[in-house]
């Protein structure tokens, strides 16, 4: 399960108790987005200390401000917007933007088409296979392989199950780049982790072949 | 009766669009022109069906996990809030 679905009733009943200065249902509130909000900052950050780090900062922001939250928004995206807000303050206050947009511009803008790099078809990965740790390590070798403004649109819309318009005013582009960057996003993970013409992922040493960008 | 159009689509255009299919973002026309190809084409359907495979794996729950012992670390900077205000509403 990706980000757990909360029935918005008891949802909201959380956040009146939280208001209410019960603070200890305030845990329970953020805990089933404690995933949702760690990936939204990782794809940010790429690092799992930063992640934790922020993740740390925004919890804390959330309570403090969870008597402004007006549940127009969801709480889920409410609270991953504070996260991803975190996450960029804090790369600029490493100066690490300076670098990422570098490296972005090195792999190559949205703009052009993207021509898969092979036909390889693999059809057949059963998600039994998800209980495969070196499974599991290719998806987030390939992941982290992309640039983090693809990275951050795969996991808002596919990990996170945001829909477009979420994912759009969360990362404040238009719904048209976020459906341009998805495509791309998924391509690259597809000719990341695809097996390529010599059948590998039927051999047993499928995994072996992530491609990194 | 009329017989219907025969609209041909590229690879390339299809390339475009295969994420959108996948969303059920592409018109109802444009969606049938697609999936004609995709019968035709064992490129673009290979295309379809990894693309399709990455979205049903990454999407799956198990894929990504917040590392061992994070998650009780994630509400560390709370706690310590929490801590130092409780004796002062205490005192107050």
């Amino acid at each position: 399960m990706a980000t757990a679905r909360v029935q918005p009733e008891v949802e909201a009943d959380l956040i009146e108790r939280v208001r209410c200065g019960e603070h200890e249902a305030f845990y329970e509130l953020v805990r089933p987005h404690e995933r949702g909000i760690y990936m939204a900052a990782l794809s940010i950050l790429n690092n799992d200390a930063d992640a934790e780090e922020v993740v740390q900062e925004a919890i804390l922001k959330a309570f403090k401000a969870i008597g402004k939250f007006r549940g127009e928004a969801k709480f889920s995206t409410w609270i991953i917007q504070i996260t991803i807000n975190e996450a960029r303050m804090k790369l600029r206050k490493d100066r690490r933007h300076l670098y990422d947009s570098l490296d972005e511009s090195r792999r190559g803008e949205d703009e052009g088409d993207y021509i898969p790099r092979d036909f390889a078809d693999w059809r057949e990965i059963p998600s039994e296979a998800l209980e495969s740790t070196r499974l599991r390590e290719a998806l987030k070798k390939a992941l982290d392989s992309l640039a983090p403004k693809y990275r951050q649109v795969l996991v808002l819309r596919d990990i996170e199950h945001l829909n477009i318009a979420e994912t759009a005013k969360l990362m404040g582009i238009t719904e048209a780049t976020v459906k341009t960057r998805l495509l791309r996003a998924r391509l690259m993970m597809r000719d990341a982790l695809a097996p390529g013409f010599d059948g590998a992922w039927r051999k047993g040493r499928e995994y072996e072949k992530v491609r990194p960008f | 009766m009329a017989k219907k159009p025969i609209v041909e689509i590229d690879c390339i255009e299809v390339w475009r669009q295969i994420s959108n299919y996948l969303d059920n973002e592409v018109d109802p026309d444009l969606r049938a022109v697609m999936a004609s190809h995709f019968k035709d084409c064992a490129h673009c359907s290979a295309i379809l069906d990894g693309t399709r495979n990455v979205v049903r794996l990454v999407g799956d729950g198990r894929s990504f996990e917040i590392p061992a012992g994070v998650s009780r670390r994630l509400y560390a900077k709370l706690d310590d809030h929490l801590a130092t205000r409780r004796p002062k509403k205490r005192n107050s």
